[in-house]
């Protein structure tokens, strides 16, 4: 949605209203499908495990394909959710949330229903899936197999649960990023602190006699400051965010996470105005590697290859990026944000290497586009909730690591722009034309990192950049972000430090 | 269910479990969503929803909880957790309530038609505008069209004795479509939300633009690195706006994370700029009776003739800044807090037709894409991806592609040099096609 990507931090997620409406207003706003990446979220239950008699289950997926079809699915979600904000030092609010539901699916050729419940009742299962099998009226039916409870391997180990953690230990890992981030320096004016976290419990069950069940918990930590001088100001921002336990901020712990923040506000403060004009660039290792979930990555998801519109269509098997380029999306990664046992749709999480020394390999599907383009499932089905249909999506996607140095890549970039950090970004997958905002960066001159300068876009087109990106460094790290797609999703981005030969930089002067 | 009654029962529920003051916030609504492709259909989703958040005060401690199960051991524990949850805040003597201020007379937010409209009818007119935009020989692909509608009812009650609903619907549909040229692609598209069924744009308007914002962008050249004229297409115009409204946002203003904080009632912007926050205008799909804690809405200006003259405000802000609510309490959704924001914002038309504009520009860029996040509210900043014509000698040239903009606000908007007459209100969130007399382009 247009607006999205200005009220950013500002418009807590969404209205009510316009949950039904994103269809026609996406469209509204964004001709090009735009997708954006966007830079902060607010959400939405003590733990209430979900039991569901697999008869019902068994029902209702008869219900939705009495009609016709060949596909229905059913899936099922409980939400506990935390969180809490400090501001100026003090503990400003804190929300509870607790949201439970399910959505029934019907699947008839290329067309797809799909309606969902508050409640988790028979009664409301079966009217969910009537309203969901009105798209197959008349089709040719599949009769479902009966559900049988599966397990699927864990990729997210828990050491200390978050619903064995005291409101007290939460507030503590908060209390200490305030004080670090504060007395980093005096010109840092004002912390804000958002600590986030949730259980989801999910049950996917489906016509192919699937019915899987587990529990995700995830934690995210925002931690942002102001830094202020005579003449500039600049928030700074730094996030954690893991499916994991409390033990995560014993890996990193809520300082780290507030210096590297201070930092960043405190080094943009001297930020001159950037050059405009195309130059090289130097992206460093970590959530950088947002640039190719947006520029890459999105354009890779099956429903738009299936759709036959997308950027990469007909490029299977074909070399469409430099030697060096690797990329790869793994929902595998221990306890990484965008690591999940199975997708929303029960299907098995995995590598999928997706370009592979430059040469395309593999597309990123969900069942319907796996379906479409005679495809495996590799994994990428996801949805926000149980009142979003699955579509494809990334998990944790990033450039594989190269051979390069990091510092012998810098040095020997004669000129250009140096990206520490991307705030965010977004593509329109048809034509594959991206752009990225720089949170902080510095110019190249004559091999080394020099001035900071403000904020300015990066934009190209996506088949150009993988082609131009000419050194990989051997120093792969990753980040946490939400990606946007009509509905929004929680995924980790990464990349080795890169060099990119030839970007357009939307700076406010001329170069010199 | 009877949500009014519910919503009364449930603050006053809040007060038995130790909560000084309440507010009950219920949203109760029906969704449809239709997309097609080719000629056929591909989604339709249709679900009906509700779901209640409680706001509770204690000792001046404020906590929240949410929660869409309506079953009475559900509330109870909803409740429960958002008592015990104001334990961990701090208190603060700017937690409070509105009171009761009476709502503001709003027509036409409602279309009790909506619902009555067959399913066929709402599939054909997305398949219909899909049918037309592919007729244009340009036009090569679909990437599909929608129809989208929504109507649903709020109800806020609080411990003031404040108690209100309203009822509003949406719909919305568009078309997305792609022009290939031998190994080119561009995509465009248009759409259009009203409150009323009737009032949605005929599809022939809506196919025509989206195939024309497609194939009108193929043959792209770029230009060089330059400053030159920019004029924002009406399309385009909330780009600006954007960090405008972040940055009058009361709560960034008090916590000097805004670089409009220190600068009211003075000139930040040329005399022909003046922007306005409406929340009264009829049919206006910003428009509401009242904001997102009941209170009345109103018609504001912000900037006048480029002076500085407002900040937005909810309550627990305005309290903080020694003013009165300003009704600008935005809602998002029964699981989060009132935070601030806008209604209709747009900025007031001008009397110079766009054709004018783009006839006394030498050389410049007539901008009709805009990426990027626009102005940055805490320094001011604007760099964003651009894409659009060059205008040369009053004429359009040639699309462009690939290209940056950049500048700082204040030079930006004192900048602006042409306003258009063609500002159109059917949007929330518009400005008239307008100039800015230089900016940094950067190209090759």
């Amino acid at each position: 949605m247009k607006l999205k990507g200005y009220f950013v931090e500002d418009i807590p997620r969404r209205k009510f209203l316009e949950l039904s409406l994103k269809g026609g207003a996406a469209i509204a706003a964004t001709p090009s499908l735009m997708m954006q990446l966007l830079s902060c979220r607010g959400p939405s239950p003590g733990i209430a495990k979900l039991k569901i008699d697999p008869e019902i289950l068994n029902k209702t997926l008869r219900k939705a394909l009495e009609k016709g079809g060949e596909f229905a699915d059913v899936y099922l979600e409980n939400r506990i959710s935390r969180r809490i904000l400090m501001e100026e030092s003090k503990f400003k609010s804190a929300l509870f949330g607790i949201s439970q539901g399910a959505g029934v699916r019907v699947m008839s050729g290329d067309k797809t229903g799909f309606a969902y419940t508050d409640e988790i009742t028979e009664e409301k299962l079966a009217r969910a899936a009537e309203v969901a099998s009105f798209i197959a009226r008349g089709a040719k039916a599949v009769s479902p197999v009966d559900v049988q409870e599966a397990k699927k391997e864990s990729f997210i180990k828990v050491k200390l649960p978050l619903e064995k953690v005291a409101d007290e230990k939460r507030l503590d890992v908060m209390k200490r990023a305030n004080q670090a981030a504060l007395g980093y320096d005096p010109r840092i004016k004002m912390a804000s602190i958002s600590y986030y976290d949730e259980i989801r419990a999910r049950t996917v069950a489906n016509s192919e006699g699937l019915l899987l069940s587990d529990e995700l918990p995830l934690l995210f930590f925002i931690v942002q400051t102001l830094g202020v001088s005579e003449n500039t100001r600049h928030m700074g921002r730094e996030r954690l965010s893991r499916h994991s336990g409390y033990e995560m901020f014993d890996e990193v712990t809520p300082e780290e996470v507030a210096q590297t923040c201070a930092r960043e506000s405190i080094a943009m403060l001297d930020a001159k105005d950037a050059p405009a004009g195309i130059m090289d660039v130097v992206m460093q290792n970590g959530w950088g590697g947002v640039l190719v979930h947006e520029a890459v990555g999105h354009p890779l998801e099956g429903d738009i290859i299936a759709r036959e519109i997308g950027v990469f269509t007909g490029k299977l098997g074909k070399k469409v990026a430099s030697d060096v380029f690797t990329m790869v999306d793994d929902g595998t990664l221990p306890n990484f944000r965008g690591t999940t046992n199975f997708d929303d749709e029960g299907t098995q999480m995995k590598r999928n290497v997706l370009i592979k020394d430059g040469v395309l390999v593999k597309y990123m599907t969900d069942i319907l586009s796996a379906k479409q383009l005679k495809m495996e499932r590799t994994g990428n089905g996801r949805r926000e909730s149980f009142r979003y249909i699955p579509i494809p999506r990334m998990t944790n996607t990033f450039i594989e690591k190269g051979k390069d140095k990091p510092e012998d890549i810098l040095a020997s970039t004669k000129s250009g722009l140096y990206v520490q950090s991307l705030s965010g970004g977004s593509v329109n997958p048809i034509t594959g034309m991206f752009n990225f905002t720089c949170r902080e960066a510095y110019l190249i001159e004559n091999g080394k990192k020099t001035t900071p300068v403000s904020g300015a876009t990066l934009i190209g087109n996506c088949m150009d950049i993988i082609s131009n990106i000419d050194a990989v460094g051997d120093d792969l790290a990753f980040g946490p972000g939400i990606c946007g797609k009509g509905q929004m999703a929680e995924v980790s981005a990464g990349q080795p430090t890169v060099r990119i030969r030839g970007i357009n930089v939307g700076g406010s002067r001329a170069r010199r | 269910m009877d949500y009014k009654k519910l919503a009364d029962q449930l603050v006053k529920k809040c007060l038995t479990r130790d909560a000084d003051a309440a507010e009950v916030y219920i949203e109760s609504g029906r969704n449809l969503s239709i997309q097609v492709r080719n000629g056929e259909i591909e989604t339709i989703q249709e679900s009906a929803t509700h779901g209640v958040g409680f706001r509770v005060f204690v000792k001046g401690r404020m906590a929240f909880a949410s929660c869409n199960d309506f079953s009475d051991k559900a509330l109870e524990n909803a409740i429960e957790s958002a008592v015990k949850f104001a334990g961990n805040t701090t208190p603060d003597e700017n937690n409070v309530l509105p009171e009761n201020r009476g709502i503001t007379r709003v027509e036409g937010l409602y279309d009790p038609q909506i619902s009555q409209i067959p399913m066929e009818s709402k599939v054909d007119l997305a398949k219909k505008a899909e049918k037309l935009a592919m007729e244009d020989r340009r036009i090569t692909k679909s990437s599909g069209a929608r129809y989208a509608e929504g109507e649903g009812e709020i109800f806020i009650a609080n411990s003031n004795g404040l108690l209100k609903n309203s009822k509003m619907t949406v719909c919305s549909y568009g078309v997305s479509v792609v022009a290939e040229k031998g190994d080119q692609k561009s995509s465009g598209g248009e759409s259009c939300s009203q409150r009323f069924f009737a009032d949605l744009k005929l599809p022939e308007e809506i196919a025509e633009k989206a195939a024309k914002n497609a194939y009108e962008m193929l043959d792209p050249k770029m230009v060089k690195t330059q400053k030159a004229s920019v004029i924002f297409d009406s399309d385009v115009g909330y780009a600006i706006l954007g960090g405008i409204l972040a940055a009058i946002n009361g709560k960034s203003v008090i916590q000097g994370r805004s670089f409009l904080a220190k600068k009211m009632d003075q000139q930040i912007a040329s005399k022909l700029v003046t922007i306005i926050d409406d929340g009264t205008r009829p049919k206006g799909l910003g428009s509401k009776l009242f904001d997102g804690e009941g209170v009345p809405t109103q018609k504001r200006i912000i900037i006048d003739k480029g002076v500085l003259k407002g900040f937005m405000y909810n309550t627990t802000t305005a309290k903080r800044a020694g003013v009165k609510s300003t009704g600008n309490a935005s809602r998002g959704g029964f699981t989060s807090l009132p935070g601030i924001s806008a209604h209709n914002f747009y900025m007031e038309t001008g009397k110079t037709p766009p054709e004018e504009i783009i006839g006394v520009t030498k050389n410049g860029l007539l901008l009709k894409g805009v990426t990027g996040y626009g102005i940055n509210p805490v320094n001011g900043n604007f760099s964003g991806g651009a894409s659009g014509f060059w205008v040369k000698n009053g004429r359009i040239a040639f699309p462009v592609k690939g290209l940056t903009i950049a500048g700082a606000a204040f030079e930006m908007l004192n900048g602006i040099d042409m306003v258009g007459d063609d500002l159109d209100l059917n949007r929330s969130f518009t400005a008239p096609t307008f100039r800015i007399k230089l900016m940094q382009i950067g190209g090759e």
